[in-house]
């Protein structure tokens, strides 16, 4: 299962399929395996995986800055579908260490990133380190630039165990936002709230905001920051020759 | 075994920053002394040798390693400190590693 040509091969075959077969593929081949809900759209996912499944896991990062109303939509979620929400918590002494030494605040003046990788990364490595496998609700059109290549299915090389391997699932990367929308009204699917306040991707509530008509939802999120090209991708280039 | 590094340069000939500072890191930790050989994928160029090797191992990361063990299938590493832990057998602090992932990783799906 692990080999780059499995991965690559299976890809290809799953790249053409619906999320929910996507989901069916990952739910049948892998036992130990887990949602990553962010408490937004990505719900979706939950509905999807559940009706093929009831057994899921799902776990939630709570970096304790959510909105009260993405609180309240996890327990929604929890209380609709019945199932267990892990809630995976950041290191108590980290986030102490780094509200003593720079505050509450300290991502406007620095970046998101210090504080992210308290919140989020280090409990997230932590979770994984307990998984065969995952899924997320990436999509390609979350970030044209940077998330235009999400694959359906792939080798995550990051937070995999040392020496093993990690597989990821990305079952609504071919979708749209629409779809994603449209997916929720059809199946009466509860949603966060605060989507209905002009949110569309949410995170935690000092890094996220509203977005106006034509705003890209990516505007939303470290809105202060720069938007800068990530430069870790290798993108071939057409030359004319 | 035999390591071969492959750093990028953009399509505009400028170099990768992260390649720049992964190649510093290891220089400054004595371990680009253990590299083989270092090629170069040019975005520019898709006949280049880091891009044909990229495209061969199905990777999309730059700077990437292929560590090759006579008899035993390449192996490739998108991730430096998974790299010199597991290679090199080098220590890497969690606070290095967390920040190589916050690097590649957008958050936003979080």
């Amino acid at each position: 299962m692990s080999s780059i040509t499995n991965i690559v091969d299976i890809d290809s075959e799953l790249a053409t399929q619906s999320p929910q077969e996507i989901l069916r593929y990952a739910l049948e081949n892998f036992d130990n395996i887990a949602i990553s809900f962010s408490g937004a759209e990505d719900v979706v996912l939950i509905d999807m995986a559940y009706k093929i499944r009831k057994d899921i896991q799902v776990f939630s990062l709570d970096t304790g800055r959510l909105h009260a109303q993405t609180y309240s939509f996890i327990e929604a979620v929890r209380n609709h579908y019945d199932i267990k929400i892990d809630l995976v918590m950041p290191e108590a002494a980290k986030v102490e260490k780094l509200v003593k030494e720079k505050g509450l605040f300290s991502f406007y003046q620095d970046d998101h990133k210090e504080c992210c990788g308290v919140r989020k990364i280090a409990p997230l490595r932590k979770q994984l380190l307990t998984v065969d496998a995952w899924i997320t609700g990436q999509r390609k059109d979350q970030s044209p630039g940077t998330r235009a290549a999400v694959p359906a299915m792939q080798d995550d090389k990051a937070f995999a165990r040392p020496d093993d391997s990690l597989t990821k699932f990305n079952p609504l990367a071919n979708w749209t936002s629409k779809q994603v929308w449209d997916y929720i009204r059809e199946n009466n699917v509860p949603y966060n709230e605060l989507h209905d306040e002009g949110y569309v991707s949410i995170g935690c509530e000092p890094c996220t905001r509203p977005t106006g008509p034509g705003q890209h939802e990516r505007e939303g999120r470290w809105w202060w920051e720069e938007a800068t090209m990530k430069e870790c991708g290798l993108h071939a280039v057409n030359i004319s020759k | 075994m035999n390591i071969t590094m492959v750093k990028k340069i953009f399509a505009d000939g400028s170099p990768c920053k992260k390649c720049a500072e992964v190649e510093e890191k290891m220089r400054a930790a004595g371990q680009l002394e253990r590299i083989d050989q270092t090629i170069v994928a040019d975005e520019s160029n898709p006949q280049s040798p880091g891009m044909v090797l990229a495209t061969e191992h199905g990777v999309d990361r730059a700077p990437f390693f292929v560590v090759e063990r006579d008899g035993e299938p390449a192996q490739i590493y998108t991730v430096y400190f998974k790299f010199v832990k597991e290679v090199l057998d080098a220590e890497t602090s969690e606070e290095e590693e967390i920040a190589e992932i916050m690097n590649d990783v957008d958050l936003d799906f979080l």
